[in-house]
């Protein structure tokens, strides 16, 4: 046991202004953090608003920020924090949703963007699923869904991910892992709809920064979902959708060349019409340094040329393409 | 103000979901209120499987069996039947509806071991069945809007006049208003009760409200002693470690290192049913045999890092995160903890209670197809079954219901009654009544039940719901009031702690999970019936019901 301070942004939801408050709570280092979280209900202060319920990172109630960090607190041990941060538990509410009070937020946005993919099977009712009994699904088909049926929705993700801020048309992690895991599905029909679904921003505005699959308690690890997704997008509709344009470019303008050339990615992504309205942009990349000028290709272009050969032998071309073996059948 | 549908469904958990999703297909408005949003509820948190005799070698009777065995004798074999016939049909239809399942070599459905069956019938998903199975059956109740799901609404009132359900009064956490919700016909269907224990596997959400409702509005609580002990819980924490470890191969050993289960049960071994191996457990430690920690040890080692890892995932992270024990490498301390209330609001097998247009389903619900102890992977089986029943006869009344009579008096009374409990000045808070009530039954009502124990426990859940007339709220707001939510729940534990409690008294016998100390053998000539127990002022009054038998005549029971 030690004694350990809790430090809680309290928000009475009214219009007050939100503030740290300690709690000096005693408590093991091997205990949950939601753990001392109850202590301070039932001993200190009833009136401390947080959800909460199975304990055991399996309801994906109690997403909080540690810290500064998305966290499940139930999962989460005091030790692992107190030993860097000086015996204090810092604890804010989730980001990326408004606060309704204390530690409790407003989850309508993230569960917004998990109803908006379409989140249950889309079967083609010209090939229903045997009748009477289980669709047959092989070990690679299973194996697809990589970790996503590990979600639970808790949201870590959503409240670690800088880009579902920056842009309300991004989907957000939990959602795009999601739909990446009806995309793979084996009974799912609608595998070209559900990437055509997911254009531009939507999808695009990933970074991969990868803060999602270090905020997942469960290893979901939706930036490489997303991933995933985006090689299936280039794949399926590639040539018409501004994202797919902008990746593929991206990828041949460093084979070509060895470095990134500004004018001809813009030009592969948005086509000559789209750079004119960027002529703006054009003029601030200058006046930062940026030449528009073509770069010559650079020393050593043979090297990198090499790695692109080996990336696409074709052992390596497998698992990256569609789905294995979309559809069913009964035995 | 008052919403109204012509079927309510309280609680949105497998079985409530699948009520809701029924009544709508069988063509009338639903509305579902449920105090978590539907993906948090309890029903996520079960681990091993769901059984369904699919397996052509496999047949419906002996499963039918082995749940009759398990139950000692005190499920209604009526409603097994019903059980495992639809086990298969239910498995398949959740696996249409988008439920990943583990699966075998040849892309069928896998099936694992589990305690008390004769035959492997357990189909699976890892060990977060539960969880898949909801998420699945949450993804088909989205497709259509129309069901509608008032989330974070916690029931507080049962509104049940002129001899019929009326509807429900609700409040809404995030705003704290109370409203009316008017319905024809409701389905009760708000899972368990254990948090009447501390030492329980349950979540902290699991506090019995709907079953302490339809008890003060006057439904019979049926065999509500009856609770069962999971063998396999982590120390301290109480999680839960699936019985589909053992199913896998997994062995308990005692600190001697023997398998100490081959003594209490030498055919199945560490799969006898729960109630056997939680007292063989309870019995080791006590003995002697037992780790220093009072344990023993589930040992994973044997099977594999690659088995171990990725068809027990879950329980893998909580050994690692919970007790600091990795399961690839030594033995998982266990002890047994509260798991499953066998009982809850009688109905017969067709979902319905005592009360016309009340309906219940799921652990909230007794049917009884668990009788005195169930068999693991039934109980998501159960929910799923009965679930579907219940929704589709609670739809056919009130197709032909009048409208409800739940009106703005009924919205006053409650308000006022809550108004009165927030505005109370002083008192004991919840939280002290509650670890009171949660140690009393920790010590008092265990696995081994000794009479002067129940006598005491009696007594202080007597107290306990006196000192609760005073019960204190200290927060005063109106959004997320916890506090006044788990005072409201305290108040539920403390009517069905009184139930348990009584009916174990009462029953002078032992049988499955009700061990008497002083009644060690199960007494047929006495007590083969159901116990039913009724509101009163002076508390519950107890009746008894028979048990219904059809083909299996009660004999001596061995695993």
């Amino acid at each position: 046991m030690t004694q350990v301070t809790y430090q809680i942004l309290r928000n009475d939801g009214k219009g007050g202004v939100p503030h740290f408050q300690n709690f000096v709570v005693e408590i093991g280092e091997t205990e949950a953090i939601l753990t001392g979280l109850i202590k301070i209900r039932n001993e200190q202060d009833p009136t401390l608003a947080v959800r909460y319920s199975c304990r055991q990172e399996i309801c994906g109630s109690c997403a909080m920020r540690v810290n500064g960090k998305s966290r499940l607190v139930c999962s989460r041990l005091v030790g692992t924090e107190t030993k860097t941060h000086n015996n204090t538990i810092r604890i804010e509410p989730m980001a990326n949703q408004p606060v309704l009070r204390d530690l409790v937020v407003d989850q309508t946005p993230f569960w917004d963007r998990y109803r908006h993919i379409r989140p249950h099977l889309i079967l083609d009712p010209a090939n229903p699923l045997p009748q009477g009994k289980e669709s047959r699904m092989t070990p690679e088909q299973v194996d697809q869904f990589r970790e996503t049926p590990r979600c639970i929705a808790c949201a870590s993700c959503y409240s670690a991910c800088p880009a579902v801020g920056s842009d309300p048309d991004f989907l957000g992690p939990m959602a795009l892992a999601k739909l990446y895991r009806f995309t793979v599905d084996p009974r799912d029909a609608a595998y070209h709809e559900r990437l055509e679904g997911i254009q531009n921003q939507k999808l695009w505005l990933c970074l991969r920064c990868n803060l999602c699959v270090e905020a997942c308690p469960k290893d979901v690890r939706p930036a490489e979902r997303i991933v995933d997704l985006k090689r299936l997008a280039n794949q399926e509709i590639g040539k018409r959708e501004r994202g797919s344009k902008h990746s593929i470019g991206f990828l041949n303008n460093i084979e070509q060349g060895g470095l990134l050339n500004e004018t001809k990615l813009a030009r592969d992504s948005l086509g000559l019409f789209g750079m004119l309205g960027q002529v703006g942009k054009g003029f601030q990349m200058m006046r930062h340094g940026k030449s528009l000028k073509k770069h010559p290709p650079i020393q050593g272009l043979s090297e990198v040329q090499a790695i692109y050969a080996d990336l696409n032998k074709p052992e390596d071309i497998k698992g990256r393409e569609r789905p294995v073996g979309k559809g069913v059948k009964g035995e | 103000m008052t919403l109204s549908h012509d079927v309510l469904v309280v609680g949105a958990g497998l079985a409530g979901q699948r009520a809701a999703l029924q009544a709508f297909r069988a063509g009338v408005d639903v509305g579902v209120i449920s105090k978590l949003h539907p993906l948090r509820s309890h029903s996520g948190a079960a681990q091993g499987g769901i059984n369904a005799a699919l397996d052509p070698k496999d047949s419906v009777h002996d499963h039918i069996y082995d749940t009759v065995k398990g139950s000692d004798y005190l499920a209604d074999q009526d409603a097994v039947e019903v059980l495992c016939k639809e086990a298969g049909p239910t498995v398949i239809e959740m696996e249409h509806m988008g439920t990943i399942f583990n699966r075998a070599p040849d892309g069928s459905l896998d099936r694992r071991a589990f305690g008390g069956a004769s035959y492997n019938r357990t189909i699976y998903s890892a060990d977060r069945t539960g969880l898949a199975l909801l998420q699945g059956l949450y993804e088909e109740v989205g497709r259509d809007p129309k069901i509608h799901i008032y989330e974070e609404w916690d029931a507080v009132d049962l509104v049940v006049r002129d001899g019929r359900v009326q509807g429900v009064v609700a409040m809404e956490r995030k705003s704290g208003k109370i409203e009316g919700f008017g319905a024809k016909a409701v389905v009760i269907a708000t899972g368990p009760a254990g948090r009447v224990y501390g030492k329980t596997t349950n979540s902290h959400e699991s506090t019995g409200d709907g079953c302490a409702l339809a008890y003060r509005a006057g439904a019979y609580l049926k065999d509500m002693e009856f609770v069962q002990f999971h063998p396999t819980c982590l120390p301290h924490t109480s999680i839960l470690i699936t019985e589909g470890a053992r199913g896998e191969g997994g062995i308990l050993r005692n600190a001697k290192g023997e398998r100490f289960m081959e003594r209490y049960a030498p055919h199945f071994k560490d799969l006898a049913s729960r109630d056997v191996v939680s007292r063989a457990i309870v019995t080791e430690v006590k003995e002697g045999r037992g780790f220093p920690d009072g344990t023993v040890h589930l040992e994973l080692m044997h099977l594999g890092k690659e088995k171990v890892e990725t068809k027990l995932q879950e329980i893998v992270a909580y050994a690692r995160t919970f007790a600091g024990i990795d399961p690839v490498v030594e033995g998982i301390p266990v002890y047994p903890a509260q798991h499953y209330m066998m009982g809850g609001i009688s109905t017969n097998p067709k979902g319905e209670t005592n009360i016309p247009g009340l309906y219940a389903a799921g652990e909230a619900a007794c049917v009884s197809v668990h009788g005195a102890n169930r068999l693991g992977a039934n109980s998501l089986l159960e929910t799923l079954v009965y679930g579907k029943i219940a929704g589709q006869n609670a739809a056919e009344y009130a197709k032909t219901a009048a409208a409800s009579t739940l009106g703005q008096t009924d919205v006053d009374a409650t308000t006022g009654r809550i108004h009165q409990l927030v505005e109370r000045k002083e008192g004991e808070l919840p939280a002290k009544l509650r670890a009171e009530l949660q140690s009393t039954m920790d010590e008092l009502v265990g696995v081994y039940r000794h009479p002067d124990d129940l006598i005491n426990a009696v007594t202080r859940v007597a107290q306990l719901k006196e000192r609760y007339q005073n019960v204190h709220v200290a927060d005063k707001s109106s959004i997320f009031n916890l506090n006044l939510v788990e005072a409201i729940e305290l108040g539920h534990l403390l009517d069905l702690a009184e139930v348990i409690v009584t009916g174990a008294l009462a029953r002078t016998e032992s049988r499955g999970a009700h061990v008497r100390t002083d009644y060690p053998k199960r007494d047929d000539a006495k007590w083969l019936k159901h116990t039913l127990a009724q509101i009163t002022k002076e508390g519950p009054s107890l009746t008894y019901l028979p048990v219904t038998i059809t083909e299996y005549q009660p004999k001596e029971r061995a695993y």
